[in-house]
């Protein structure tokens, strides 16, 4: 999914397994790491915070990737570069989100959208259907003072079937 | 077996005045799983009758592996053009194979990948919001446990641009929406449709009949569940209109002016509540179409039944033991 050129390049052979199983749960344990720090930090800190075992490498993988994403912010800091989080973990799901939405255009089909576009003419007509909703709601309140039973849903209910 | 082995493939035909009728005469739920088992049944025995023809056709392909005997006169002679409809029912069933697979592996895939996404929220985290600014609420239904990884359960991703359109109430009636494709297993239904849709092109239209009725269901269920149809009208009516517009608003000029599926959804909710019988009686509209669907159905496993067996003693007759 994230193998982008720049992760491949920076990438090493003990790192990969683990990034490949949990790439997620990585990222977001590196940005909540982030949001931790006092301040733009270096890959090391990340990599001492977390513990854990994990590879320089692959912190600075992990950190790259988020970095292609849009999700860190880095700058230059003598040789090395420090780290600054710019989304996270809501900010990185609605990125990765986004990727999906848009390289899947037959998504539709799988993940069920809770509404469909409108073409221009179904914009008039539901918008005329609204405008009855917001009428129908203002005489459902004078009939709230005196309710009826199963009057309320009638009287909007024919209307709306000649539509 | 003769023209029988044939019927199978044209009967799907008959579901077109079908699904019209049932979505708008039958409750939304019923109409799904009728137009659902109407498609696996239909496509099940287009698919046999294929395989039929495809054994007839390669036992004529030179060099094949099947017994000599299979390509005699007696057995060519049980199916009409038995050249030119087996060689075409060999391309129809590879064609129909490699549709069915593709389809399985994207839904695998989307569903993995959408996964994949929201793996960095917490798992608790249902609806997952996400920060975007573009409208949009999907129902993700969950994926089985594979080796080395736990079976995920079915999210709800809506987008903080789709939330601040909506006021408290109808963001009530918006997630009841989406919990109830979750809770139904919506996903199923689309994806067993979608699988006839590719074994039978004449399946095809069941596709979007079942898109609607599906989403109608759902809201059917959340208008239960908030308990006001108008809310939930509303809460559809107004989603629709802040996401994204249609891709071609040039083409949609020219197209009937049969209204599309969401005024169709937020009439039918401003519409009384619709029936929930599960069979509707017999000298209305709805009843009429049910039992076309029956006939059909019923006709369409009796061919290709009858061509199986057919298929089977004349093989039986021609192999020599």
């Amino acid at each position: 999914m994230g193998g982008t050129p720049f992760g491949k390049a920076l990438g090493q052979s003990p790192g990969r397994d683990r990034i490949r199983r949990g790439q997620g749960q990585l990222e977001a344990q590196v940005l909540a790491a982030l949001h931790r720090a006092p301040g733009p930090v270096a890959a090391a800190w990340v990599q001492d915070r977390l513990g854990d075992g994990l590879a320089y490498t692959t912190v600075m993988t992990i950190l790259s990737r988020l970095h292609t994403k849009g999700a860190v912010t880095r700058e230059r800091a003598g040789r090395a570069y420090v780290w600054t989080p710019a989304a996270d973990e809501a900010g990185l799901a609605a990125l990765r989100m986004r990727r999906v939405l848009d390289g899947e255009p037959d998504r539709d089909a799988v993940l069920t959208s809770f509404v469909s576009a409108l073409s221009a003419h179904d914009e008039q007509l539901l918008r005329s259907l609204l405008d009855r909703v917001e009428d129908g709601a203002d005489g459902e309140d004078a009939e709230d003072a005196a309710p009826g039973p199963g009057a309320g849903p009638d009287h909007p209910s024919d209307e709306a079937r000649g539509g | 077996m003769g023209v029988f082995v044939f019927l199978p493939l044209v009967l799907p035909l008959c579901t077109l005045p079908i699904a019209r009728l049932a979505e708008q005469h039958l409750h939304p739920r019923v109409t799904t799983r009728l137009l659902t088992l109407l498609a696996a049944v239909l496509g099940l025995c287009s698919t046999l009758c294929l395989g039929l023809l495809v054994v007839v056709g390669t036992a004529q392909l030179p060099g094949n592996p099947l017994p000599d005997s299979w390509s005699d006169p007696e057995v060519r002679s049980a199916v009409p053009h038995a050249e030119i409809a087996g060689t075409a029912a060999i391309l129809a069933l590879a064609a129909a194979l490699t549709a069915v697979g593709s389809t399985l592996r994207r839904d695998r895939r989307i569903r993995a990948r959408t996964h994949g996404a929201l793996d960095v929220l917490p798992a608790g985290a249902d609806p997952a919001v996400l920060p975007d600014d573009d409208p949009y609420a999907y129902a993700v239904p969950g994926t089985p446990a594979r080796p080395g990884r736990p079976a995920r359960p079915g999210r709800i991703a809506v987008s903080r641009g789709m939330l601040r359109s909506l006021d408290g109430d109808e963001r009530r009636a918006l997630f009841a929406h989406e919990r109830a494709h979750l809770h139904c297993r919506h996903h199923r239904y689309l994806l067993a449709v979608r699988l006839a849709g590719c074994v039978n092109p004449l399946l095809l239209p069941l596709r979007s009949a079942v898109a609607f009725s599906t989403e109608r269901w759902a809201d059917e269920e959340a208008a239960r569940a908030v308990g006001d149809r108008r809310l939930t009208a509303r809460a559809v009516g107004k989603a629709a209109l802040i996401a994204r517009p249609a891709p071609y608003p040039g083409l949609a000029q020219f197209a009937a002016p049969e209204p599309g599926p969401v005024p169709r959804r937020v009439a039918a909710l401003l519409g009384p509540v619709p029936s929930a019988r599960s069979w509707p009686p017999a000298l209305t509209p709805a009843g009429l179409a049910a039992l076309v669907a029956a006939a059909g159905t019923a006709a369409s496993a009796l061919s290709s039944l009858n061509a199986a067996v057919a298929l089977f003693l004349v093989l039986k007759a021609a192999t020599p033991l």
